[in-house]
């Protein structure tokens, strides 16, 4: 009894084994060969699911090739493909086929590029996306910022014949921000918005980065670049001038009690820094004590029963809904605050109602919610989508305007791009003074678009700017600067 | 009957006299070789524009200008005012000269050119034109002819403006080093013996030098891969390297594939790309490991370069170390960044 038993814990051992020595043959990076101007695979049969699956994937083969290959014919036709298939061992095949023959192509194939996904390619930068920030200089006059005009010092390099500026202020120019020679080093001003920004010197035609700045990123090249803040709030707090350490936290840095340590002055402690547009909570600890800000009316309680104190970076919206007198409440809700039904309650005035509400620049979509029916707003011309799809649409502070004055008796005109993933049916126009309008918020970069007038594909005819598409026909071309 | 002997030797100079007028006339005499001459000029395929009989003229207040380059991607930029119009032009030694983007230069009157070679990844008709002042740094042109190309398939890829390429006749008359790792050209001027007119306080050793000839339309290097010798064009416009499946299967059995892919847009016929790692790659006894490559058919490279090559050197072969060319000295040179193990 004993003996089958160890015979059957050795049938077991043998066969986990087997079946280890079996997986252990898969690697991708040998399965594959080019010879002779053909293309082979060497396929397992008792690679796993997820194995093959990977196969497939990497390598574009059909599932079903992947399976038909073990079925003992010595050709496979599979997807318009015929491939060989010669059996080395059972469960284990090489199938080959000719490389393609190349294919002329007319335009636009240039394999010399090849697909993102294929390599690593760098992190685009996160200026739009930093939340806070402060500086971290380790010489004072390496940088200043007022009345938002910033200022860069580089001290020395009296031999060079030229020092530039480059960075994300300024979408990496090499040449439109050279530095001014001054007695002890290179000086550049300019006016710059509040925010977070990358950059590097070039010192005859050396990047360089900033000496006297010890804030840095990562340039994904070997190298890196440093960061600089330009200031929009200064956390002050009156007082407590024998406490040892002031630190300001809030939702902006996740309630980080160590990060930012403020400063004493004679009148008591602050901090100057960097915040996104939009809403923010904190509170100031005062060595182990916490406090809401005494300067600050704003209080709100966290829900714990506490309080922080609030306050908004960025301009206010007051959106409005005339009428609905009898409503008994009607809410707001859109993409800002991720349409939530529940939030945003509006107050009620003679007209009608409204809120008021601190907004980052861009585009959003929204709806009033009277009583619990959703409505777009009936004084906003633009919307998007139709039916009950239909959102009104608002550009807080554009930064471009699509215009098209030569279809005015046109029934629809549509703005068509990159901008909204070329879609047909939002971003209305609004006809205005015989004109089609249509203000916008677009990012920093290249966008590509069209108009759709009463349903036909337009270019901008007052944009000499275009460029050919995948389609063989044009989309006009804009460039927004940073 | 039996010509005279005289008319038949007159005969006999007179062809010898149209063959080699002939071959002056599109190649220069360098370049005529064996007819199994591996570089031998695919004429249907290179225009006689490509081949510049004057160089396009340098200009500018310097011996040495170190040019910063940008990235975008594995592409290397270079920021240019192209007659007004700012914008980024990439380094491309595969390219032969200037090519504009078309989106940027439409105004600019153009003639007929005859048909392109892929090299600015378009093909068919294209049109030339004239661009008046290109200034990069404190180097500048003026009047130099271009061909005029839709480039916005490598604008809409990288998201940076391109306003054209920078190809290999325009800085040719320089010492060219480029420093990919360092983002940097630099550009030496040089005398008729090739050497630099400033020059530098402690000479750059190079690790590895090798004779190049300098009346190619690219610039084409030797390696070895596999034990064969093979040629390859470098090409600081290509995103990696690539090497021909045609090759003998010595070559192609030292490169591990482990991507493969169609290449082609919506509705369009498909070519076969093959993605994987060169692991033999030497420069003389120097191997140079790991570089990603593309294996694809030698007819997409004949189509690229108007030349028949077995492979291009691209951003995997610029970053493993410093390159120095100096056409003059037809000399190509290498420092590594890292020397590799022998």
């Amino acid at each position: 009894m004993k003996s089958i038993k160890n015979n059957i814990y050795l049938a077991l051992l043998f066969l986990l084994l087997f079946s280890v020595a079996a997986r252990a043959q898969y690697d991708p990076k040998k399965i594959c060969k080019v010879e002779d101007g053909n293309l082979v695979f060497q396929l397992d049969q008792h690679w796993s699911d997820s194995q093959k699956s990977e196969i497939s994937r990497l390598f574009d083969l059909d599932s079903l090739l992947l399976i038909k290959v073990f079925e003992g014919l010595p050709i496979v036709f599979v997807d318009s493909i015929t491939w060989n298939v010669k059996v080395i061992k059972p469960g284990l095949v090489e199938i080959s086929k000719m490389i393609e023959p190349y294919v002329k192509k007319n335009n636009r194939v240039d394999f010399r590029m090849i697909d993102n996904s294929w390599i690593n390619l760098p992190v685009p930068g996160i200026e739009e996306t930093a939340v806070y920030g402060k500086n971290s200089f380790t010489l004072v006059n390496a940088f200043s910022y007022n009345d938002g005009n910033a200022c860069f010092f580089l001290p020395g390099y009296p031999d060079a014949r030229s020092v530039y500026i480059s960075g994300s202020m300024n979408n990496w120019s090499t040449m439109q921000s050279p530095m001014q020679r001054t007695d002890t080093g290179w000086l550049f001003c300019s006016k710059l918005l509040p925010g977070r920004y990358s950059y590097k010197y070039i010192i005859d035609g050396k990047w360089t980065p900033d000496p006297g700045n010890k804030l840095k990123e990562n340039d994904t090249y070997g190298s890196h670049n440093s960061i600089v803040f330009c200031y929009n709030h200064v956390f002050k707090l009156k007082g407590y001038t024998d406490a040892k350490t002031v630190v300001v936290c809030g939702s902006f840095n996740n309630w980080n009690e160590k990060e930012l340590k403020m400063t004493r002055t004679p009148e008591g402690w602050e901090l100057p820094v960097f915040l996104r547009e939009g809403t923010h909570a904190y509170k100031f600890k005062v060595d182990k004590q916490w406090f809401t800000d005494p300067a600050n009316p704003v209080i709100r309680p966290d829900g714990r029963g506490n309080e922080n104190s609030f306050m908004a970076i960025g301009d206010t919206l007051v959106f409005r809904l005339n009428g609905f007198t009898t409503a008994k409440n009607v809410m707001l809700a859109g993409s800002f605050n991720g349409w939530n039904p529940g939030e945003l309650a509006m107050q009620k005035d003679s007209l009608g109602w409204y809120l008021s509400y601190v907004l980052a620049k861009g585009n959003y979509e929204y709806k009033f919610i009277a009583d619990g029916k959703w409505m777009i707003d009936p004084s906003n011309p633009y919307s998007t989508g139709g039916g009950d799809m239909e959102n009104s649409f608002l550009t807080f502070q554009p930064n471009h305007i699509f215009e098209l004055d030569t279809f005015p008796n046109a029934r629809q005109v549509i703005i068509t791009g990159s901008f909204n993933s070329w879609s047909t049916e939002n971003y209305r126009m609004k006809k205005k003074d015989g004109k089609w309008i249509f203000p916008i918020r677009l990012n920093a970069g290249k966008h590509t678009y069209k108009f759709i007038v009463d349903g036909t594909w337009m270019l901008d005819p007052a944009n000499e700017l275009w460029e050919e598409n995948e389609y063989g026909t044009h989309n006009s071309v804009l460039w927004m600067g940073p | 009957m039996k010509p005279a002997p005289g008319l038949f030797h007159r005969c006999l100079l007179l062809l010898l006299f149209l063959a080699v007028g002939i071959s002056f006339s599109f190649v220069p005499s360098s370049q005529v070789g064996k007819a199994d001459d591996p570089l031998i000029i695919n004429l249907s395929l290179l225009p006689i524009k490509n081949i510049n009989i004057v160089d396009p003229e340098a200009l500018g207040d310097f011996n040495s200008l170190t040019i910063p380059l940008k990235r975008a991607g594995r592409l290397l930029l270079i920021e240019a005012v192209i007659d007004g119009e700012t914008g980024n032009l990439v380094f491309d030694t595969g390219a032969t000269g200037l090519v504009l983007n078309k989106t940027y230069f439409r105004s600019h009157a153009t003639f007929d050119n005859g048909s392109s070679n892929g090299i600015t990844g378009s093909t068919g008709n294209i049109g030339c034109t004239f661009a008046k002042e290109i200034r990069i740094s404190d180097l500048y042109y003026r009047n130099i002819k271009a061909d005029m190309v839709d480039l916005s398939h490598i604008e809409n890829r990288r998201g940076f403006k391109v306003i054209g390429l920078l190809g290999f006749n325009m800085i040719k008359s320089f010492e060219i080093v480029i420093d990919a790792t360092h983002n940097e050209l630099q550009l030496h001027r040089i005398d008729r013996k090739g050497n630099r007119v400033q020059p530098e306080e402690v000479e750059t050793v190079q690790d590895y030098t090798q004779k190049i000839n300098p009346w190619r339309p690219v610039l084409i290097i030797k390696g070895m891969v596999g034990g064969k010798s093979l040629n390859f064009c470098l090409d600081t416009g290509a995103e990696t390297n690539v090497i021909s499946s045609r090759s003998p299967k010595t070559v192609l059995s030292t490169i591990s594939i482990t991507r493969r892919a169609g290449l082609g847009g919506a509705g369009q016929a498909t070519n076969e790309v093959l993605f994987g790692t060169m692991n033999d790659f030497m420069l003389d006894k120097t191997p140079i490991r790991d570089m990603e490559t593309i294996v694809t058919n030698p007819d997409a490279l004949s189509e690229v370069y108007g030349v028949i090559i077995d492979g291009m050197l691209g951003y995997n072969f610029l970053v493993k170390g410093i390159i120095t060319i100096n056409l003059t000295k037809k000399q190509f040179g290498i420092r590594y960044l890292n020397q590799p193990a022998s």
